[in-house]
């Protein structure tokens, strides 16, 4: 009998150690990959909401202000993320369809992304620091960024030209 | 057709598209609710109102095919009507100048050959004193001590077709005037450049810019709220503990802590667990025998340290092979420290039974070798007697 409950146990770590990935977030390990709330708005103060289900970026004044997507961030590697709004419900993903790159929310819930699922790849993202501003980058889309336009409500979209002054990609980003 | 795609886009179901050669009636349109934003605004101010299921960039392929209107909620007329403060314009609705009495609903109907629909927006217009600012504010954040800009929100409608934009920036009723070192307005644009951001600079800000319509000025009035927040700084985590081996006896419950050094980085922001031969804890140990402690965020000397303890109750045998692993990962580091759990060296078991022991013996010895030398003192003692006697009785 305990002959084969410990076989069963090598048993079990063995499978537990060849589907392991160290920094995975799991259902049950919610407090370790802890989903953070992070403050984001561009470098002309321009800050996150939905409008018809598509991410934009504008000015919110008084009541409006309820509107204002934070984002949810789940660290998977140094630098490397995934982001989500709506508490972790809806995750930005990059998605190439034809010519087009396209900022898409997929309602999949960050906590259950895994960095070593290559179909969970899209949700990537790359922050690279400069100074008091942050930019993102997709892994799955390399050199195309997260930005914004420099007019008021329009979507949130991605840019493989971020030196270009049409477009903002420089963000402020910190802990709420 | 770039206004039935934009259309297709917002409505979420499918809409039949239908080939007729006449608009279609009006009690056929379809509402698609309210606009997002509310609009807050300054009695005496010009206001436009943005038709919302028209964005401007839509406007100049789609205003030759669609037929645009504005309605009041509380009225059955259309806008502007009668009117010669209001009048409809490439998609928006102007209101110059703008009265309290202006406050309320507003609907826009487009139509086109295939589709009508529907959308409102709510225009709220308050009176300019000091107790609107709140109401009608656009909170913005900068970053204490360091320098960013503050930007003189929804203004597009105004500024679109001109090439410089003039605008005057206010705290507290003060101009802040382009020499003014703390506050720079940049020339030409919308912003106001804050120059090492401190907690006064905090509160209300007025922006304004000058609009000219049919040679009469009016004022175009924006508050900026500025926040300042403490930088909410993050950085590379530091595994100060455990040491890499521990050493614990069988059966006994061992309390290993990870503790880690965030110096002024935000605890927030890091994760921290253990790991038992790469597998977390919960799945290693289902039975719990061993477990994860509580999380703990502290500071010591203003410095902020995180710590997680991993508890083995009680230690066995097999923990003695298990590489047991303290994972730290936040956006910026992902770091890692192993421990192996030792057993308390078996000759320490001895000693604990030895030591006394000898003790013992020594002291025993000890006594003998003191009741030895007495005798041995008492016998030389008896002797020299003796050889007095001997000197007594030669």
């Amino acid at each position: 009998m305990d002959i084969s409950r410990g076989l069963c146990g090598h048993l079990i770590s063995l499978l537990l150690f060849l589907f392991h990935s160290e920094t995975a977030c799991r259902p049950y390990g919610k407090r370790r990959c802890k989903m953070q709330a992070f403050r984001i708005w561009d470098i002309n103060q321009k800050t996150f909401y939905l409008r018809n289900n598509q991410l934009v970026a504008g000015y919110l004044q008084g009541a409006n202000t309820k509107l204002e997507e934070k984002l949810d961030v789940v660290s998977i590697k140094p630098h490397t993320m995934f982001l989500g709004i709506q508490r972790g419900k809806l995750c930005l993903s990059c998605v190439r369809v034809g010519e087009k790159t396209r900022l898409q929310l997929e309602a999949v819930n960050i906590t259950e992304l895994s960095e070593s699922r290559q179909q969970d790849k899209r949700f990537t993202f790359i922050r690279s620091d400069s100074g008091p501003t942050t930019t993102f980058e997709s892994a799955a889309c390399p050199g195309w960024f997260l930005c914004t336009a420099l007019e008021a409500d329009q979507p949130v979209t991605f840019t493989n030209t971020p030196e270009e002054s049409a477009m903002v990609t420089k963000f402020y980003f910190q802990p709420d | 057709m770039v206004f039935s795609l934009y259309m297709l886009m917002v409505g979420a179901s499918a809409l039949a598209i239908q080939h007729e050669t006449h608009t279609v009636a009006p009690e056929n349109c379809r509402f698609r609710g309210k606009h997002y934003k509310q609009e807050f605004r300054l009695e005496g101010e010009p206001v436009v109102l943005r038709c919302p299921q028209m964005p401007y960039w839509l406007w100049a392929s789609a205003s030759l095919h669609v037929d645009l209107t504005w309605r009041k909620n509380d009225s059955a007329h259309t806008v502007p009507g009668e009117e010669t403060r209001m009048w409809a314009q490439d998609g928006t609705l102007w209101v110059l100048p703008v009265l309290q009495g202006d406050s309320g609903t507003y609907i826009c109907t487009t139509r086109n050959a295939s589709h009508c629909d529907e959308m409102s927006i709510e225009l709220r217009v308050f009176e300019n004193t000091e107790a609107s600012l709140p109401l009608i504010s656009y909170p913005q954040f900068l970053t204490l001590s360091t320098s960013g800009p503050l930007v003189c929100p929804d203004l597009s409608e105004f500024t679109r077709n001109k090439t410089e934009v003039k605008i005057q920036w206010y705290k507290d009723s003060v101009l802040l005037d382009q020499d003014n070192k703390k506050f720079k307005s940049v020339r030409g644009t919308t912003r106001l450049h804050v120059h090492d951001v401190s907690v006064e600079d905090a509160g209300y800000y007025i922006c304004t810019m000058m609009f000219t319509h049919e040679s009469r000025q009016y004022n175009i009035t924006r508050v900026v709220e500025l926040r300042v927040k403490e930088k909410e700084e993050e950085t590379v985590p530091v595994i100060i503990s455990p040491v890499k081996t521990i050493s614990a006896s069988m059966g006994s419950r061992l309390t290993i802590p990870c503790k880690v050094f965030l110096g002024a980085g935000t605890p927030w922001t890091t994760s921290l667990w253990w790991t038992a031969n790469n597998s977390h804890i919960e799945s290693a140990y289902p039975e719990g025998r061993v477990t994860e402690g509580m999380r703990q965020e502290y500071s010591e000397n203003s410095k902020n340290y995180i710590e997680v303890p991993l508890i083995l109750d009680p230690v066995i045998r097999e923990d003695l092979i298990t590489d047991f692993k303290c994972v730290v990962l936040n956006t910026l580091s992902f770091q890692t420290l192993h421990t192996t759990v030792k057993e308390a060296p078996s000759t320490f078991s001895w000693g604990m039974v030895l030591a006394p022991l000898s003790l013992v013996i020594l002291v025993l010895g000890g006594i003998w070798i003191h009741k030895r030398y007495k005798l041995r003192s008492g016998k030389a003692y008896g002797l020299t007697t003796l050889k007095t006697c001997h000197q007594d009785f030669p």
